[in-house]
Parts: C-alpha cells; sequence; structure tokens
C-alpha cells in the first residue's frame, strides 16, 4: 500500500491527465455503470415478466410494464456500452498524444548528450511499451475497477434494503471476488508481471542495438550468438508467461466457481424470503437471473488489478524522466548584430573523464572571419563547437558573442549558428524535405539552388523521383558523400551569420572537396566560418588557421605564413599532397 | 474472420477436433445447468420448500464446475501450441533478421523491426490464444443449445436461428470495414514508431537547426493522427459490437416478451419457458465474446499478417557453393569477376559490366568521385548486395557462384564500412566483436596498433570504459580507429574489405596508423576504397570507378603513365592548395 501511495508521490504523469479530463473521465465511468446496470436489469425483468405471465394474468396489462422495460434495457444496454468503448478510448489516446509529446520534450531537454544518455531502445521501449501499457492502466485497470466496485456498492445496499444479512452475505461473498481476489492476484502474480516486464525492455534496448549494428554481426558470422542473445529473452519471457497464464485460468475458475456459490445463496435465500405468497415468489426468477450479466463485469477486476505492477513500473520509469521545463529566465537576445565571437581562458573536461581536455584556451573571431581548426583526432575540435555553442558549459573561462555569454542566447542559437555537425542526419522523408528544414520559408527554387551548388542536382534530376527522393533511415538511399553534401545544402540555406562546420568533406573525393569548398567559401563570403578540418586541400581560403594539441592553440596564423615558417605544417603539407 | 494460415501451424488440425468435442460437452454442460437451475426456481415458484430443489441445485452446481473446468482444459490445451508458434516465430523472426540484413533495416526502418519483433509477436500471441478457441465455440456451442430450446419449442428455436445469419452478416460488413482500416492503423503504428526512433537518432540535429522545440507538435501532430486512425477503426469496430449486442440482447427481450404471451396464452408452461430464458443469453454468448475481442483481434491478425510476411521475403539462396568452412585464401587463390551487373532498384545499374581479377595477396586501391559507386563495389564484394541474376560470372579459385553473400567468403574477409557502429557495450567487448574469446592482452595489443593507447589511458576505466550509445562519447576518429583495431585483432581473416578506414582521420594521426596498416597488408588480399590519394602508392593495382564503371585499372604506374582519370584526381589534388 505505502508502495502504492509512493508511485504517485511525485508523479507528473498519471494524476495531472485525471484531472485535466475529468469531466470526460466521470461521463465513462457512468456509462460503464449504466452498461451493466441495463445488462442486469434485462435479465431481471425478464424473468419477472414470464414468471408473472406464468401466473395467466387475466389483462395483458397486467405484464405491460415490465413489457417495456424489457425492450427499453434491451435497447439501453448496447447503446450504453457503445458510447462508453467510444469515449473511453477516445479519453485514453488523447492522454497517449499528451504523454508522447512530454517525452518527446524530456528527451529533447538533453538532445546534445543525447547519444551519451540514453540507448534508442530504451526510449523506443519508453513509447511503444510504457506509454501502451499505461493506456491499457485505464482501459483494463482503473475503468473496470471502479464500474465494479459502484455496482458492487448498488447489489449490496439494493440486497440490504430487503434482508440485511443476505447484504451482509453479499457483501462478504462479491467482496470476495472484487476486492480479495484482486489482492490476492497482485501478491501472487505481481513480481511475475514486473519481472516480464523488466526483461521486456531489456529486450528492446538489446535488439535495437543489435539491430542498428546488424551489419557487423552478419559479417562476424556469429549468428548463433546473434540468436543466442535474442533467445534467451524469449525463453524467459515465454516462461513467465506460462506462469502467469496458469494462474489465470485457475483464478478465473474460482471466481466463476464463487458465482456458482452465489446463485446457490440467491436460491435458499429466496426460499426463506420470496415464498410467502405467490405474488412474490415471481421474483425469485427475477433475482436468480440478473446474476449471470454480472459476471463480466466482476471478472475482470483481478485480471485488471493483477497488471498494476507492471503499470506501477511503467509509470516509474515515465516519472523518473526529467521533465521540469528548463529555466529560461536568464535568456537574452543579441540587440546588434554580430560582430566577435570571444573564447577566454577556457578550461574544460567530461564530468567523467580525468582527462582536462582544454587548459585556458583563447580564441577570437570577428565577423567575417574565416578560421580552419586543425588537429589530431581526439584532441577536442569537436568539443571546442560545441563549447562554442553552448551545448556544454565551460569548467572554467567564458565564452562570449558580443559580450554575452552563449549560454544566454541558448534560444536564439538557430539564428546565429549554422551547424554541420560531424554526424549530419538526415531524416526519413524526402531530400526536399529534409534540406528545406534549414530554413523552413524557403522556396522550392531556393532548395534547388542550395543543392546546386552542393553539385548534387546532376544526380538528382536523374533520379526517378527526382527532388521527392525518400532518403530512408539515416539516409540510407544514398552515398556517403552524397549525404553529407545534402546535409550542407541544408547548411547553406540556413541564413546564420556564424557558420560552424566539422569536416563538411569528409568521404569526398579531392575532385568534389576542391569544387565544393569553393563553392562554400563563395556562397558565405560574408559569413564568419569556423571551419574544422582534417587536411589542408582548400586552406588558402581561410584567414587564420589554428593547430589544437593537448589542450591548447599550438600553431596560429595565416596558411601562407605557416607555410613559410612551420616546418610541421610543411610536413603535413606534403603528407598532404602524398610525398613521404 | 478465420485465417486459414492459422491451419497450417502444426498440430493445428488435431486440436481443432478435439477443440470441437470438448465444445459439444460443454454445450452440454450449458444445458443440464440451465435445465436444473430452472427446475430449483419453479420449484421454489410453486411454494416448495427448500428441500425439495436440493438435488436439482446440486445438479446444476455439478454442470457449473464442469463447465469451468472444460474452459480451463481447452486452455491448457491450446496454450502449449500458442507458445510454441510465438517462440518459434520470434525465434525465426531473429534469424530471418539475421538473413536479410541491414539493407531491410534501412528500408524498414529500426524502430519498426524492433518493434515488429517484440511487441507486434506479443499480439500474435494474444491472438492466437484467443482466436482459435472462440471461433470453435462460436461454431459449435449455440448449435448445441439450439437444438434443446428447439426441441423445448421450435417457436424461439426458430427466431434466434432466423436472428444468427442476419448478425453474421452484420459482422461480416462491418468486420471488413473495420479490416481495411485497422490495415491504415498498423501501418500507422508503425510509420509512428519509425517517426519516433528517427527523431530520436537525429535530434542533435534539430537542436542545431533549431527545430527541436517546435518538433513537439510534430510529435503530437503525428500522435494525434494516429488516434483519429485508431478512433476510426474503433468507431466502426466497436459499431459491429453494437450491431451484435444490439439485436442480442433485443432477441433476448423479444424471446422473454414471446415467452410472455405464450404462459399469458398457456401454450407453454413455466419450466420450459424458464430454460429458454436461461438459455439464450448463452446462445449468444460465443458470438459476444468473439466480437467484444475483435477489435484486439484484428491488431492481432495484421500483426501475424506482416510476420508471414517478412518471414517469406526472399533471401539468398546457395549460400554454400563454397562450402560451410572459412576459405583457406592463399597466395594462389584467385576472384574473378566479369561483365557483373548491379542496380538498387532493378532500373538503373549502380554498378555495371564489372571486370576485375584478385589474386592472391593483392592490394587493390579503389577510388573515385562521390557517388561513383565505391561502397557499392565493396558491398558486393561482401556479398551484402546481390547482383543481377544471370548475368556475367563470378568465380572464387574457378568455382562459380551466383553472387558472394557465401558463407564461407563471408567468414574469410574483414569489412570496416564508411560508418562503423559502436554497440553499447565496453570498449574491449567492441574492439573483439569478431574475436569475442580474444584475450585482453591482445586486445590491448589492438587497440596499441589502431593509436588508441593513449587515449584509452585517460579513461577511469580503461579497455572496460562503456562506450556506444547511451554511454560515453568517443571522437570521430577514434571510433573509426576502434573499427580498425577490430581488423588488427583478427589474423585468420585474410581478405579485408576497408570502405575509407581513414576518412574521419587527421594527416597526422593517418600518417603514423599507416605505419601499423601497412604490415597487415602483408600476406592479405586488400581492398581499400579511398579518397586519399597517398594511399595509392602502396597499392599493388588501382580500380578507378566512375558511375558506377570501372574506367581505369592498372599499376598506380601504369595509371600514373597514361593520362586519365587516376592523373585527373591527382592533379585536382595537387592544384588544391
Ligand atoms: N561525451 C563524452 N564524454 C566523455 N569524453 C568524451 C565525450 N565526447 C568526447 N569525449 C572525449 O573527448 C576527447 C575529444 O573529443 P572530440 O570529439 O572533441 O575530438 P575531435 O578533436 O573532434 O576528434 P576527431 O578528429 O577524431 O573527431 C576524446 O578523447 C573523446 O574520447
Ligand atoms: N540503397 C540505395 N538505393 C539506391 N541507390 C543507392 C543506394 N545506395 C547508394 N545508391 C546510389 O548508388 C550510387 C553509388 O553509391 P556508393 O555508396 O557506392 O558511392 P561511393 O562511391 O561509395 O560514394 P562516397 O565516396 O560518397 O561514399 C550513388 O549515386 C548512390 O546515390
Ligand atoms: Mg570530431
Ligand atoms: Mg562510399
Amino acid at each position: 500500500m505505502k508502495a502504492f501511495f509512493a508511485t504517485f508521490k511525485h508523479d507528473t504523469w498519471v494524476m495531472p491527465y485525471l484531472r485535466k479530463y475529468k469531466k470526460l473521465l466521470a461521463l465513462t465511468l457512468f456509462l460503464g455503470l449504466m452498461t451493466f446496470f441495463c445488462g442486469s436489469a434485462l435479465m431481471f425483468n425478464s424473468g419477472y415478466l414470464i414468471s408473472k405471465a406464468a401466473r395467466h394474468p387475466y389483462n395483458i396489462l397486467m405484464i405491460y410494464v415490465p413489457i417495456v422495460l424489457t425492450r427499453a434495457f434491451g435497447i439501453g444496454r448496447p447503446a450504453f456500452r457503445y458510447a462508453e468503448r467510444i469515449t473511453s478510448h477516445n479519453w485514453v489516446l488523447r492522454i497517449v498524444s499528451d504523454f508522447r509529446k512530454k517525452l518527446y520534450q524530456a528527451v529533447a531537454k538533453h538532445a546534445v548528450a543525447i547519444r551519451q544518455n540514453f540507448q534508442t531502445g530504451d526510449v523506443l521501449s519508453i513509447l511503444a511499451d510504457d506509454i501502451d501499457h499505461i493506456e491499457n492502466l485505464y482501459l483494463r485497470t482503473v475503468f473496470p475497477t471502479v464500474i465494479a466496485w459502484m455496482m458492487y456498492l448498488i447489489i449490496v445496499i439494493a440486497l440490504g434494503y430487503f434482508s440485511w444479512w443476505f447484504g451482509l452475505l453479499m457483501f462478504l461473498m462479491l467482496g470476495l471476488i472484487v476486492i480479495v481476489m484482486p489482492l490476492w492476484s497482485v501478491l501472487l502474480n505481481g513480481a511475475r508481471e514486473t519481472q516480464s516486464r523488466k526483461i521486456q525492455q531489456t529486450f528492446y534496448t538489446q535488439l535495437t542495438d543489435a539491430v542498428m549494428g546488424l551489419g557487423d554481426w552478419l559479417i562476424s558470422g556469429r549468428q548463433t550468438d546473434f540468436n543466442d542473445r535474442q533467445t534467451a529473452p524469449i525463453d524467459e519471457i515465454a516462461s513467465l508467461r506460462r506462469a502467469d497464464h496458469r494462474f489465470q485460468w485457475w483464478r478465473d475458475f474460482t471466481i466463476q466457481l464463487l458465482f456458482g456459490v452465489i446463485c446457490i445463496a440467491l436460491l435458499i435465500w429466496s426460499s426463506f424470503y420470496w415464498t410467502t405468497d405467490k405474488a412474490s415468489s415471481n421474483w425469485i426468477a427475477a433475482f436468480v437471473l440478473s446474476v449471470f450479466p454480472l459476471v463480466d463485469a466482476f471478472q475482470s477486476v483481478s485480471q485488471g488489478v493483477s497488471e498494476w505492477p507492471s503499470y506501477q513500473r511503467s509509470i516509474r520509469r515515465v516519472n523518473a524522466l526529467d521533465t521540469t521545463p528548463t529555466d529560461e529566465t536568464d535568456q537574452t537576445v543579441l540587440t546588434e548584430s554580430f560582430s566577435q565571437l570571444q573564447v577566454a581562458d577556457l578550461d574544460f573536461q567530461y564530468a567523467e573523464a580525468n582527462h582536462q581536455i582544454f587548459k585556458h584556451l583563447n580564441l577570437t573571431l570577428t565577423a567575417g572571419e574565416k578560421l580552419a581548426l586543425l588537429g589530431p583526432s581526439g584532441t577536442g575540435k569537436s568539443t571546442l563547437l560545441k563549447l562554442i555553442l553552448g551545448d556544454l558549459q565551460p569548467t572554467n573561462g567564458s565564452v562570449q558573442l558580443n559580450d554575452v555569454p552563449i549560454s544566454r542566447l541558448q534560444n536564439e542559437r538557430a539564428t546565429l549558428f549554422g551547424v554541420l555537425d560531424q554526424q549530419p542526419y538526415l531524416f526519413n522523408t524526402s531530400i526536399m524535405n529534409n534540406v528545406r528544414m534549414g530554413n523552413p520559408d524557403a522556396t522550392d527554387a531556393e532548395v534547388k539552388a542550395a543543392l546546386t551548388s552542393v553539385e548534387l542536382a546532376p544526380l538528382i534530376d536523374g533520379l526517378p523521383d527526382g527532388y521527392e527522393t525518400i532518403v530512408e533511415e539515416g539516409g540510407a538511399r544514398f552515398s556517403g558523400g552524397e549525404r553529407q553534401r545534402i546535409a550542407l545544402a541544408r547548411i547553406l540555406l540556413q541564413d546564420a551569420p556564424i557558420i560552424i562546420l566539422d569536416e563538411p568533406t569528409v568521404s569526398l573525393d579531392p575532385i568534389t572537396e576542391a569544387h565544393l569548398l569553393a563553392t562554400v567559401f563563395r556562397v558565405l563570403q560574408d559569413k564568419t566560418i569556423l571551419w574544422v578540418t582534417h587536411h589542408l586541400a582548400g586552406i588558402n581560403y581561410v584567414d587564420q588557421v589554428r593547430f589544437l594539441e593537448a589542450g591548447q592553440f599550438d600553431m596560429a596564423g595565416t596558411p601562407q605564413e605557416l607555410y613559410a615558417t612551420a616546418p610541421r605544417f610543411k610536413r603535413l603539407y606534403d603528407l598532404d599532397q602524398g610525398h613521404e | 474472420m478465420f485465417d486459414p494460415a492459422l491451419f497450417k501451424l502444426p498440430g493445428m488440425r488435431r486440436l481443432t477436433v478435439i477443440l470441437g468435442l470438448l465444445a459439444v460437452v460443454e454445450g452440454i454442460c450449458i444445458i443440464i445447468q440451465a435445465q436444473f437451475l430452472s427446475l430449483a426456481i419453479v420449484g421454489l415458484w410453486h411454494l416448495q420448500t427448500l428441500a425439495t430443489i436440493v438435488q436439482p441445485m446440486l445438479i446444476f452446481a455439478i454442470a457449473w464446475t464442469g463447465r469451468q473446468l472444460l474452459v480451463v482444459f481447452k486452455n491448457r490445451l491450446m496454450y502449449p501450441i500458442v507458445e510454441k508458434t510465438s517462440g518459434d516465430m520470434r525465434r525465426q523472426v531473429m534469424q530471418k533478421l539475421y538473413r536479410l540484413g541491414p539493407s531491410y533495416v534501412a528500408k524498414t526502418g529500426t524502430g519498426n523491426v524492433v518493434t515488429t519483433a517484440l511487441e507486434g509477436i506479443d499480439k500474435v500471441q494474444t491472438y492466437l490464444m484467443l482466436v482459435v478457441i472462440k471461433v470453435i465455440d462460436m461454431m459449435v456451442i449455440p448449435w448445441v443449445i439450439l437444438i434443446y430450446i428447439a426441441w423445448l419449442r421450435w417457436r424461439e428455436a426458430l427466431f434466434l436461428l432466423a436472428i444468427f445469419p442476419l448478425i453474421i452478416v452484420f459482422m461480416i460488413i462491418l468486420g471488413y470495414a473495420a479490416q481495411a482500416k485497422a490495415d491504415k492503423q498498423y501501418v500507422g503504428y508503425q510509420r509512428m514508431s519509425n517517426h519516433f526512433v528517427d527523431t530520436l537518432r537525429g535530434l542533435p540535429t534539430l537542436k542545431q537547426l533549431g527545430l527541436s522545440k517546435s518538433y513537439a507538435t510534430n510529435v503530437y501532430r503525428v500522435s494525434e493522427g494516429y488516434r483519429k486512425q485508431t478512433m476510426a477503426v474503433i468507431k466502426v469496430a466497436m459499431l459491429s459490437t453494437f450491431a451484435l449486442d444490439f439485436f442480442t440482447t433485443l432477441s433476448i427481450a423479444v424471446v422473454a416478451v414471446f415467452l410472455g404471451f405464450g404462459l399469458v396464452n398457456g401454450t407453454i408452461s413455466l419450466l420450459p419457458a424458464l430454460v429458454i430464458l436461461v438459455l439464450s443469453p448463452d446462445y449468444f454468448l460465443p458470438l459476444r465474446t468473439f466480437a467484444s475481442d475483435y477489435h484486439a483481434t484484428l491488431n492481432g491478425k495484421n500483426a501475424f499478417a506482416d510476420v508471414q510476411k517478412m518471414l517469406a521475403l526472399p533471401v539468398p539462396t546457395h549460400r554454400d557453393q563454397l562450402g560451410t568452412q572459412p576459405l583457406d585464401w592463399q597466395a594462389d587463390s584467385d576472384l574473378r569477376l566479369s561483365q557483373v551487373n548491379f542496380s538498387y532498384d532493378g532500373e538503373q545499374p549502380a554498378l555495371s559490366q564489372l571486370d576485375l581479377t584478385a589474386k592472391g595477396y593483392q592490394r587493390i586501391g579503389i577510388i573515385g568521385a562521390s557517388g561513383s559507386g565505391k561502397s557499392t563495389l565493396i558491398n558486393l564484394l561482401g556479398g551484402f548486395l546481390t547482383p543481377e541474376a544471370d548475368q556475367g560470372s563470378i568465380k572464387v579459385n574457378g568455382q562459380a557462384v551466383s553472387h558472394l553473400n557465401q558463407t564461407a567468403w563471408q567468414q574469410s574477409f574483414f569489412y570496416i564500412p564508411q560508418n562503423p557502429y559502436l554497440f553499447h557495450a565496453t570498449l574491449a567487448e567492441n574492439i573483439a566483436f569478431y574475436q569475442p574469446e580474444a584475450g585482453i592482452s591482445a586486445i590491448g595489443q589492438a587497440a596499441a596498433k589502431a593509436g588508441l593507447t593513449d587515449w584509452i589511458e585517460t579513461l577511469p576505466d580503461g579497455l572496460a570504459t562503456q562506450i556506444g550509445e547511451g554511454a560515453r562519447g568517443v571522437s570521430g576518429g577514434q571510433a573509426q580507429r576502434i573499427a580498425l583495431a577490430r581488423a588488427f585483432l583478427d589474423s585468420s581473416r585474410k581478405i579485408l574489405l576497408f570502405d575509407e578506414p581513414t576518412a574521419h582521420l587527421d594527416i597526422e594521426t593517418e600518417a603514423a596508423l599507416k605505419q601499423t596498416i601497412l604490415p597487415v597488408f602483408e600476406n592479405h588480399l586488400v581492398f581499400f576504397a579511398t579518397h586519399r590519394l597517398h594511399w595509392i602508392n602502396q597499392m599493388d593495382y588501382v580500380l578507378v570507378l566512375d558511375h558506377g564503371k570501372i574506367v581505369e585499372q592498372g599499376t598506380p604506374a601504369e595509371l600514373a603513365a597514361h593520362n586519365g582519370a587516376y592523373v585527373r584526381l591527382r592533379d585536382e589534388m595537387v592544384g588544391a592548395i
């Protein structure tokens, strides 16, 4: 019980929505109640009707009221049921849409570090598994249980009206069905449900990881390992489910037996209470027959409640997500146009690493300047870009744009920076849509112009679907260099004063690379460019070259100066030329 | 309503017969139970004492218990088959997935593949468990009951019989409508999970484009779209349940009224009337339970069809033309491709008329403009792509094969893709992915050769650091070197397929790495696709690709000697600074 309340203590995913849509909720419950009421009343009425008719009343009018009522209940039941189903599903799905959005927002908050903080499979399992299960929480547990309890109360009160001791007896017997059995189910079955949920979730994460790296599995020839890895959870889940099902069958069996007993109890009670005269004995059939339609309503409670622990797990998991809105009070805008980017005395270290990446780093970039950043793999070039963008916070020192700290300009980022990162992502939609993301207001012609400048126009024109070709997940439809260029086109379209390029020409052949660099520097002539590159092709386009080495700038200057004065630069140049 | 594919499941026919017989027994139990319950009620109605109805009550209790036992028994009979079928199906899906490979995933979407294999098969399980028993009950029990009612009084029986086809017709009409909608809904569901995975993977990009916040509305919209679709299905599906409910409940009401008139007129006595009244809900019950789960069944049915469809997808056959053991690639072994064609979509060729011969421990460089088909060629050589059938020939050591997706071949080469994937595992496990039994010292050596030692020393957990999605980040070049370390670890595979393994490396790191990579090339057949032309000097042979054709091939010296595509590329490079 404690655990039950603890689940909801800091809950932001279940209770708020119950409140938000409470009228619809009340309506759903009312309709559900009416459904079962009509079902029971129909049999009650019919039983009475034929018993009464069997007394051969001299006038048909004597049974006219039950006849009309029979029809009314007969129509009422399906109508209420239909309405109940529709409202409850609508209600739940509405909530689920809210959930998905909320889940996305929770995840999007960590957008930059998403690859470090989340596994796709994890989030997918929240999406497909947990959210769907919260959907079932309402449809299978909350609604049926509440409705059954209301029904229970009504029945006990109604019977207690006729005879208090029989009311009490039914209070106990039906109580067994709607309270004791469900609790017993949770106790016995709950652990199993939780366990199988847990396995299912790891299965999600693991399978997603395996599917994304399927290529490697394939060539490694480790088919048995691959299969074994996936079959282990399959077998575990299967054996848990088997036990689960067994339990359910016998539990339902017990509940049915209880109903049999209730039936007999009703008969016995009737033999005392309703056999005083002929008129009252007409009620016997009514009471006995009205039990059967209730079986449905009461039986589902146990199942629903026994699923609670698995829902509880889902609720906890979603509640564990950080959904507090980001504090935006200190955000401002850049009033005048961009004039200077300044990195001052920067220290940085990844939280979980013991290796300091930058020590007292300084860098100034004025509007219109073009800077190339070189350095060995893993020195922190991409990290520096993230710091400049405000995606990472420096341990010490500052990054400022016109004297405004970058952390206060986060809302404006997209208008200030155009970024092509090392792993640009193409979304599973058309080329046109992918490129247009750079600037949603761009016209078709502008998009096409951007694609022409990255030299993709001839290729795209040759495709059967042209600009509407779907790029597939992650851009799989295109070659490495083509993907890179589509992403670059997106940046060309984005009209931001500072352009950050992290290896824009990786996977490109020298010819395409040379053309592309010429285009980039021509199109982005009046922009400030920060360009991470691995080799020296196109280095003459920039005003400054910086070498990042062991957390510091090691060489700096114009390409011409460096070529003349720095032997290392000259050696690199020669290496790049293919001389040894 | 009843999927013919279900009957094809092993053991299903026999089970159907048994379940049918059990349903007959269940029907008889229902009749006994109704008969004796009514007897007890009528006894009381005649104002008899409790003692007189003890015997009917007992018989009622026994029949009632028997009926419930039968339900459990039927489930127990059914379950093993369901469990086996869904378990097998999941295994088959995994195996199939392994056979279909990454190109299938790229087309279908990761989210989709994963949800089909997990959620989809769960739905199938529920479907199988529900549908078979319910359909059989529906086809047997009503008739048993109806026969008894007819024996009591043919008029009501006739009415109940007449209403039955009417209900069925309604169910079929509405079922079709719901089916069409449910198909759409299922597609919608898959689209949604794909959409979500896609969004998640691209989230950093979205953020950079300043779209990550407004994308929340997009997610909401997709989800609302799905809700509307679902509601449309539910409205129709529930409408069929409604129609059914309406007719059955109303029929019971009508029967009750009929009986009432009959009793007033004295054409029937109370006992049979009551029996008929008690039996009529049971007459409709199997139909109703079937219909109330119809919606759940539809999803299961779609998932079932979907899985069947996936399992039926063609996979390359003839994978054992070279045997099943890894090849023993020797200095005199050879691979010959002649006039081989390949196309992604069956129309435009991506590779055409390939002629190439690779002998022994040659080092073959593959160069060409972006999009010229280098990766495609490497993938074809790796057997991940299947060449056009009946055109050209591929021979390994003189043995003709129809494609290179050969078990033996694939275990003999090592492949580094253009964008290697890092698994969510430790660094050591990632490096040893191809050699899971490798020792830690061997792993350390391989990492050293890939120039990773300095970096690993800065890691608190060293080789035991968790990397990959959801763990510590690595730089672009580090990821690529981890992939290279995999190759250094494995010395048994004599063929190397490298697709731009150094693209993400800076020149200096690359130059350093070159010193460790070159010795590995000794005694190996190497295919090396690259844009960095300095590698060419280390190659024995070079293929220059352009628009899917090999436009030049020869030794580097030969190519340098005549003024072709290679010379043009090289000059361009030199002119670049
Ligand atoms: N999220 C992270 N957590 C901890 N360490 C990280 C994280 N991301 C990167 N690193 C480490 O920080 C260092 C710098 O990484 P960064 O990606 O900035 O390198 P880079 O200079 O861009 O290299 P490359 O040229 O290979 O892309 C690397 O050693 C890397 O392993
Ligand atoms: N899955 C696919 N479906 C259809 N066409 C494809 C697919 N993958 C690649 N292509 C096309 O085939 C051509 C060759 O692609 P490939 O990946 O082999 O190029 P590449 O030479 O490796 O280029 P890069 O140097 O840019 O990696 C490209 O024009 C590309 O658009
Ligand atoms: Mg980087
Ligand atoms: Mg490629």
